[in-house]
């Protein structure tokens, strides 16, 4: 099966190095392709050099439009499999074989690397950790998917995933509604216990006093789900 | 056809006002600075206060129907109404642009790489010619 390792970043010139080292180290079997988010530094020749497909956005959409525009080329490339890690160390790579597992055997169409199962590992804050249980309750309650971690951005996405986030995905905080997205078209959703990394440079994209703003976005985007797939201008490829 | 509501005067600035930011929205539908279905809302809400302009006494009943007590804060709510309802229809040209800029995007991040592709492609083929 051929499978592409979406790795999105925004000025990551000094991390994402030693992503892509690590990447063809644990699975040199993946193609990677980094989406330059539209990067002020040097992240998309750092990227070249460190062996991986750019795509270079030509300005800064966001994780979901950065995150789509992979799903874009999966879909445009003929990838089975398409997982996204970030590229700032968060995410170890040596998951991404165990993750393989239930899409190979047909179970599962969207693999989520969870924090919460198994155990270990940098957990982030105790609100945090509640905003995390808040959502999955939600998500649960809203439309059935069973996620114990949904703002995990490690992921592994089969074909019918791959179809479905390359026509529409959701644009600002997208991780909780893109798996209400995906429980909704009816693909099977699955967790993988990962260990994550605290992140090595930089902090989170969303600091203590937004997690409470992020928590009701989010809850909002889940309530008002589309009523039907979101109609996305198609440009034929 | 003086109403006590409305000076003469004002009436007649009014729909003054009002037929000239008509035919300004008309001049840039005709230029194409502005689509026609995007101006629709405004022609059509423009003449709506046009015809209240030129007929007081309509505000009046209205007021009256709606149990308005000053017939003037019946005009400011329509007002408001109106300005909404084009802030709106506004909002939703904005959503479809950036929708459509977001897949403009992506595409060109998609074919930069295309392109580079090809190019190194022809670049070893006249490698190999030469």
């Amino acid at each position: 099966m051929r499978a592409l390792v979406i790795v999105p970043a925004w000025n990551e010139e000094r991390d994402l190095p030693a992503v892509l080292a690590e990447l063809r180290r644990v699975a040199p079997e993946w193609d990677v392709c980094v989406v330059d988010d539209g990067s002020s530094d040097r992240t998309a020749a750092v990227a070249r050099e460190g062996g991986a497909r750019v795509l270079r956005l030509p300005m800064n959409l966001g994780i979901g439009g950065a995150v789509q525009t992979g799903y874009l080329w999966a879909r445009e490339r003929g990838y089975e499999i398409a997982a996204q890690i970030d590229g700032d160390g968060q995410h170890d790579p040596q998951y991404l074989e165990a993750a393989l597992g239930p899409i190979r055997a047909g179970t599962a169409d969207l693999v989520i690397g969870s924090r919460y199962i198994g155990a270990g590992g940098f957990r982030s804050t105790a609100l945090r950790r509640t905003g995390a249980r808040y959502l999955s309750w939600f998500l649960r309650l809203r439309c059935g998917a069973r996620v114990t971690d949904p703002t995990s951005g490690f992921r592994v996405a089969g074909p019918r995933a791959i179809e479905l986030f390359a026509a529409s995905y959701p644009s600002d905080y997208p991780e909780p509604e893109a798996i209400a997205l995906a429980a909704r078209g009816g693909l099977r959703v699955e967790e993988f216990p990962v260990v994550m990394r605290e992140r090595r440079h930089g902090s989170s994209s969303i600091g203590p006093v937004r997690t409470v703003y992020y928590l009701i976005k989010v809850s909002l985007a889940l309530l008002l789900l589309p009523a039907e797939r979101r109609h996305k201008p198609e440009i034929a490829g | 056809m003086t109403h006590p509501l409305l000076p003469l005067e004002l009436q007649i600035a009014a729909c003054a006002m009002l037929i000239v930011f008509f035919g300004w929205v008309l001049y840039l539908v005709r230029f194409q600075r502005l689509s026609l279905r995007d101006s629709l809302l405004w022609l059509l809400s423009t003449g709506a206060v046009l015809v209240f302009a030129l007929f007081p006494g309509l505000l009046q009943s209205l007021a009256r129907a709606l149990a308005v007590q000053v017939p003037s804060n019946a005009l400011f709510a329509l007002g408001i109404v109106y300005l909404t309802l084009n802030v709106l229809s506004l909002t939703i040209a904005l959503a479809n642009a950036s929708t459509h800029t977001r897949r403009l995007a992506q595409e060109c991040a998609l074919l930069r790489v295309e392109i580079a592709e090809v190019r190194s492609e022809v670049r070893s083929r006249d490698g190999a010619a030469s």
